[in-house]
């Protein structure tokens, strides 16, 4: 499911060619004020996120102090101490000149429960996001771009159907209840299935040697990464297959086949080429959404990674955390995008020939 | 990317496989260097302190959801780091297992003075910390003392000194000095910590969380030996333990974020033990092979709670509460119209029992019930008959009006993530409808319920608080002093009470160092509580628990005979656990070793389908290859 | 074009589908009565299995899972709407707009969507969810504001293709105003883009309604699919394995998503004559 609540990428939302398009046509260099445009492009984003990071969460209602001490007796003189070090007894404006320093020194602030710096919660907990998304977005993008490629040189064929129905249905998925479904039927077992694989967390204390401790990565790893690619890999079976679709109908496809070459030679050399571009560009801009997509899975899963950190701040409200892990996400998805924007007219081989 | 033969199809969705597997290694590799900042995997702790750990021997895995804030004892608000801070360091008194009453554990003897302000414990002898050092009367001292002088250090249990004049400590003996009378000295909930550790934090103890070199330096039943933030906590058994070493060698907690999940783990036996189950999962566990089902009465109390017309320590009013509520014969109306039985049959499913006093039942020291003639038993006709006596008359539409005719309309509030309130909120609405009292339900998240209370911007509102074995903590919230000190400030409650009889009865008390007497005031206060009607105890939710009677033999609860395993004042449970007979002989392998046939199965299992997935696959390929290109 | 959305067998089962849903939920209040809906007085015992009286069982508090079912298609069905009709509704005017004028409100504006690309649309979402009232209004807000940037960028493509066209140059010759420009020449033409983009977008919508209710941030007196599931969670029906309870809510959001996406596909490919040809 996608909780980016983006539409279902399809013919229209095949990543825009960049709108310097036209001077990279010119030559492989890419102009440098395409280059600056988009660095500058990025930077402006940058700066709104961190603006927007501040008020975003200093308007969530709670009161920090409050919900850290609750349930506990607390004299007055001990929360005014708590308010006085979370620095939230000064006014709003104030509050926002020390973030903004703080910022642009790098500092991303102290967590208000976990008494840590947010860099370093960040720094423990981003590898097994990374480890998650990405070994899900790599074997999804590689199922979802094959089947993609066969289901458009089959257009409309059985199979065709088949496999768009499918990813179809997976796509309209609740990731929380695939999750929870997942979890009921593989991992307690349901029927006549064993439950074969952990409820929960990435790995288990007491495993030691280095094939045990793999082993036991990866049974953890299984389920909420089937999860995770069962939701994502329709739109790159979507995207690629109709990018190709596109280019199955080009004069070049039809001159390759004059010239007796092998179906699947055409379409080997000459039309999947073409058409992986767009479909690897999805994966980068994925990537960086996908971090922050991961919430419901991470938590479910109870996977140790941003998501449920994110999760576990927001129920404070743990202010410092909420806007270190805001701007990460937001940085994720901006520095992909501009990867992309600077990559594809690199890479785009019609960009270059025409 | 060229993809060559389409017959090589199961290759590809193996080389996916592999592909995850091969992914998995180096993400074991890369938690390495997040391990070695703070917390030290097993494996490196082991290779660290050889001797003290090995991973032979028996463990008691425990399923958690809560988080972990800090696990100094300094810093710690939550409820888990406070539980297991019992578990490493011995405070300096202990509750008793069977029914909660104060025992010696770090001090094994105390006097007070004539005039009541100098308390002398005695520090138990040949205490030994983890690392060798002895334990004396001068860690107590320091560990206080830096509480007393650093604001830092009072962040978590500052309440407990804040009465403190002077501690000190000469030989095996510990002076606290009080400004005034306290008769909550054998309650000082307190980790009393290694001085000659923590000497050397006193820098930085707003930030040091006490999770950077394991096995942490304690001397209570286990020792800290390692820490995954929402992974795992491990512990091991203290060996020198003066009361005893315990049964179960190892003791983990394994985090997780969903209820579910954890017990699903409980049923694989992938933990041992999980609490705060709900009545749907307790029911579907009760019975099961293997496992224990526990119902205890709980510490808790769930009440309505009525807003009395806000205001600050200085008497400021603030907030919109309804004027209604200032009517104390409408107060108790409304608890005369509210059929607590129904709410513990229907919310809790039946396990729970009706409200009385403001103290819960299990501790049946401070417990106070109203005598029949007096309790607010279900009775709607009373309702009617003194709401009418109180000037607040049915229209013609049926529902009641102000005294001087204005409209009343009370505003319910209920958080949404507590799921009782939602049901409770709907049952009040219409027990309050059928009285003729209109309400307008509101439930919000945690945060907004907060802020809105705080505003004093309420009528009514569920409110929930847990008591400890010693009930001051818990009455001193309804104190006058506990206000916020300015209009919407938070403070320690958001009850607002402020009622002089209580507040004398609450200063008796505190002053009162005999136990009878202090128990008879204590229940004055709750009856107060009762007559006043602002914080009316709907009911006592029960503590529903399950363990593994496979791993657990036996283990003790608190109190007993009926009480619970986790959340008790004290370590009793884990420190009391024996093994199972059953999994002496194997232990925790035998579990490992039927998850790892289930494990072939399930492997076999995915092969089968894969493969014959594939076959299909291929052999529909080719038809239909066949087909496309007639 | 009708006619051509007819040939198309996936999105006509989709629109079935989606109207015998609809003229369900729209008669709902026939057959289920305010009762049977209470928390309070619930007409079954809690979380029973399913009987020749309840056919799928009870939920939590005793209500049959066939009732809240149905009843649950109101909320998510109108939540998915409404929050459509927004998103769509900002996209198009920042889309038409952007597109039309061009230079620097061009700009301007798609740095402000590439911005709302960028922002984490759940932990946007969820921020602005417990910011506001809670309610099914919140959620159409927080899904429409965070919902809108990629129907922007369609119609803003859209717009600019049409905007080359040579008649556009005659009216704005003639004198046409933009907003005349806009209402007559352009709207019409990037119309059809937006009914595919809507339908695309409600499944979008009627998921991120579960999601955030599963987290809370929906009212739980409301019954929705969602709610249902967040329920279910709260009192652990999944671990005691109560599939009825989880069942119904999750099959109906997939199938009412599908059905949307299905549509909207179909639609798409009825509007793209490119890939018209080929299928």
């Amino acid at each position: 499911m996608s909780i980016t609540a983006s539409a279902l990428p399809d013919t229209a939302a095949v990543p825009p060619a960049p709108q310097g398009g036209a001077a990279a046509r010119r030559g492989p260099v890419i102009p440098l004020r395409y280059v600056v445009g988009r660095l500058v492009g990025a930077a402006v984003s940058m700066l709104a996120v961190v603006f927007t990071g501040f008020f975003l969460f200093r308007v969530v209602p709670g009161d920090p102090v409050r919900s850290l001490t609750r349930g506990r007796a607390m004299t007055n003189a001990q929360l005014a101490t708590l308010r006085h070090q979370f620095g939230i007894d000064k006014p709003l404006i104030s509050q926002f000149g020390d973030y903004t320093s703080r910022i642009v020194r790098g500092d991303l602030g102290t967590s208000y429960q976990y008494k840590t710096s947010v860099s370093s919660l960040i720094g423990s907990h981003v590898w097994a996001t990374v480890y998650l998304v990405g070994t899900a977005t790599l074997i999804s993008a590689f199922l979802g771009l094959r089947i993609g490629v066969r289901s458009a040189w089959r257009n409309g064929s059985r199979s065709d159907r088949a496999n768009t129905g499918i990813a179809l249905v997976l796509w309209s998925m609740p990731t929380f209840w695939l999750a929870l479904i997942m979890i009921m039927v593989f991992s307690v077992g349901f029927g006549p299935i064993p439950g074969m694989f952990p409820t929960g967390g990435m790995s288990s204390p007491n495993v030691h040697g280095l094939f045990p401790v793999i082993w036991d990565h990866f049974r953890h790893l299984v389920l909420p990464c089937l999860t995770l690619v069962a939701v994502l890999y329709a739109q790159y079976l979507l995207t690629m297959r109709a990018t190709l679709l596109e280019e199955v109908g080009s004069d070049y496809l039809t001159t390759a086949r004059a010239k007796g070459l092998r179906e699947d030679d055409v379409r080997r050399k000459h039309a999947v080429p073409n058409s992986m571009l767009p479909a690897v560009t999805l994966v980068f801009l994925n990537l960086g959404t996908a971090v922050s997509g991961s919430i419901l899975a991470e938590t479910i899963f109870s996977w140790p990674g941003l998501g449920s950190l994110f999760y576990e701040a927001l129920t404070v409200p743990d202010q410092p955390l909420l806007e270190g892990l805001f701007i990460f996400f937001s940085a994720a998805v901006i520095v992909m995008n501009l990867l992309a924007e600077l990559l594809y007219p690199i890479l785009d081989p019609r960009v270059r020939t025409s | 990317m060229p993809f060559p033969n389409p017959r090589r199809r199961a290759f590809a969705l193996a080389a996916a496989l592999a592909g995850a597997a091969v992914l998995s290694a180096p993400a074991a590799a890369a938690s390495g260097p997040a391990q070695a900042r703070g917390a030290h995997s097993q494996s490196a702790y082991s290779q660290a302190d050889p001797t003290a750990v090995s991973s032979s021997g028996k463990t008691l895995t425990v399923g958690v959801t809560s988080t972990i804030d800090s696990l100094s004892p300094f810093l710690a608000q939550r409820a888990l780091p406070t539980q297991i801070h019992r578990l490493m360091y011995d405070f300096l008194t202990n509750y008793d297992p069977t029914d909660d009453h104060p025992i010696g554990a770090l001090a094994t003897s105390w006097t007070t003075s004539a005039d009541k302000l100098t308390w002398t414990y005695t520090i138990r002898d040949g205490m030994k910390w983890s690392d060798g050092q002895p334990v004396t009367a001068a860690d107590a001292a320091w560990t206080y003392n830096l509480m007393m002088t650093n604001p830092d250090a009072a962040t978590a249990n500052g309440n407990f000194v804040a009465n403190f004049a002077k501690v000190t400590a000469t030989g095996n003996q510990l002076v606290i000095t009080l400004k005034q009378p306290q008769s909550t000295m054998l309650a000082l909930d307190v980790p009393i910590v290694p001085e000659h550790i923590w000497a050397g934090h006193v820098k930085d103890i707003g930030t040091f969380n006490n999770d950077t070199q394991f096995p942490v330096v304690g001397d209570g039943p286990f020792i800290l030996t390692g820490y995954q933030k929402d992974q795992y906590l491990t512990l091991d058994a203290n060996p020198n333990y003066w009361r005893g070493k315990p049964a179960f060698d190892h003791l983990v907690f394994k985090f997780y974020k969903d209820a579910d999940s954890e017990v699903e783990a409980l049923k694989k036996g992938e933990v041992d033990f999980v609490d705060g189950l709900t009545p749907a999962q307790y029911e579907s566990l009760k019975g099961q092979s293997n496992i224990v089902t526990n119902d205890a009465p709980g510490k808790r109390f769930y009440a309505l709670a009525v807003n009395p017309g806000a205001t600050t320590t200085t008497g400021q009013p603030f907030g919109d509460g309804s004027p209604a509520l200032q009517n104390q014969q409408f107060r108790q109306a409304l608890m005369y119209a509210i059929d607590t039985k129904t709410l513990v049959t229907k919310t809790l499913g039946g396990y729970g029992t009706t409200g009385s006093g403001y103290i819960p039942p299990v501790f049946s020291t401070y417990h106070w019930s109203p005598d029949p003639s007096s309790a607010y038993t279900y009775d709607p006709a009373k309702a009617n008959q003194m709401l009418d006596a109180a000037g607040f008359k049915k229209g013609s539409d049926g529902m009641r009006t102000m005294p001087d005719g204005k409209p009343l309309n009370l505003r319910l509030m209920g958080e949404t993530n507590r799921p009782d309130d939602t049901q409770d909120a709907t049952y009040v609405a219409e027990f309050l409808k059928a009285v003729g009292i209109a309400t307008t339900t509101t439930l919000v998240d945690q945060g907004k319920l907060g802020d809105t209370e705080v505003a004093g911007n309420f009528d009514l509102a569920f409110d929930s608080w847990t008591a400890n074995p010693d009930p001051d903590a818990v009455l001193s919230i309804q104190t006058c002093a506990t206000r916020p000190s300015a209009p919407g400030k938070s403070a320690a409650t958001d009850d607002f009470l402020c009622d002089k009889n209580f507040d004398a009865l609450y200063a008796k008390q505190i002053t009162e160092y005999d136990p009878a007497t202090r128990a008879s005031d204590v229940k004055q206060m709750e009856q107060v509580l009762y007559t006043d009607a602002y914080i009316n105890v709907l009911y006592y939710p029960d503590v529903l628990e399950a363990y593994r009677s496979d791993v657990i033999g036996s283990w003790d609860k608190q109190p007993q005979p009926k009480g619970v395993y986790w959340g008790q004042d004290g370590y009793w449970s884990f420190w009391s656990a024996k093994p199972a007979a059953a999994s002496a002989a194997s232990g925790s392998s035998s579990k490992s070793s039927s998850s790892s046939t289930g494990l072939i199965v399930g492997v076999v299992v995915v092969v089968v389908v894969v493969l014959g997935g594939g076959l299909v696959l291929m052999r529909r390929r080719r038809t239909a290859s066949a087909e496309e290109r007639e | 074009m009708i006619a051509d959305f007819r040939r198309r067998r996936a999105g006509m089962v989709g629109l079935g589908f989606l109207v015998l849903t609809a003229l369900v939920a729209l008669a709902a209040p026939l057959f289920i009565s305010a009762n049977d809906l209470s928390a309070a007085f619930a007409p079954g015992l809690p979380r029973r299995a399913p009987s020749g009286h309840f056919l799928l069982g009870t939920d939590a508090y005793g209500r049959s899972m066939v009732d809240v079912t149905i009843w649950g298609a109101r909320i998510s069905l109108t939540v998915g709407v409404l929050a459509t009709l927004l998103a769509v509704g900002i996209g198009a005017l920042v889309g038409v707009v952007a597109g039309h004028f061009g230079g620097w409100t061009d700009t301007v504006l798609m740095r402000v969507t590439d911005w709302f690309l960028v922002l984490p649309v759940l932990v946007l979402a969820t921020a602005l969810a417990s910011v506001l009232t809670p309610g099914v209004g919140t959620v159409v807000v927080a899904i429409g504001v965070t919902a809108w940037p990629t129907t922007a960028r369609v119609v803003r493509a859209q717009t600019l293709s049409v905007e080359s066209r040579p008649y556009i140059e005659r009216a704005k010759a003639l004198g046409g105003g933009h907003w005349h420009v806009m209402r007559v020449h352009i709207l019409p033409n990037v119309m059809p883009l937006m009914l595919a983009q809507a339908t695309l977008t409600v499944s979008a919508a009627i998921l991120t309604e579960a999601t955030l209710a599963f987290l809370g941030l929906s009212d739980p007196t409301k019954v929705s699919w969602g709610t249902t599931l967040q329920l279910a969670r709260s009192v652990g029906a999944f671990s005691a394995g109560e599939w009825w309870i989880l069942m119904p809510p999750g099959v109906a959001i997939v199938l009412v998503a599908l059905a949307f996406t299905l549509v909207g596909r179909a639609l798409e490919q009825v509007l793209n004559p490119r890939l018209q040809e080929r299928m």
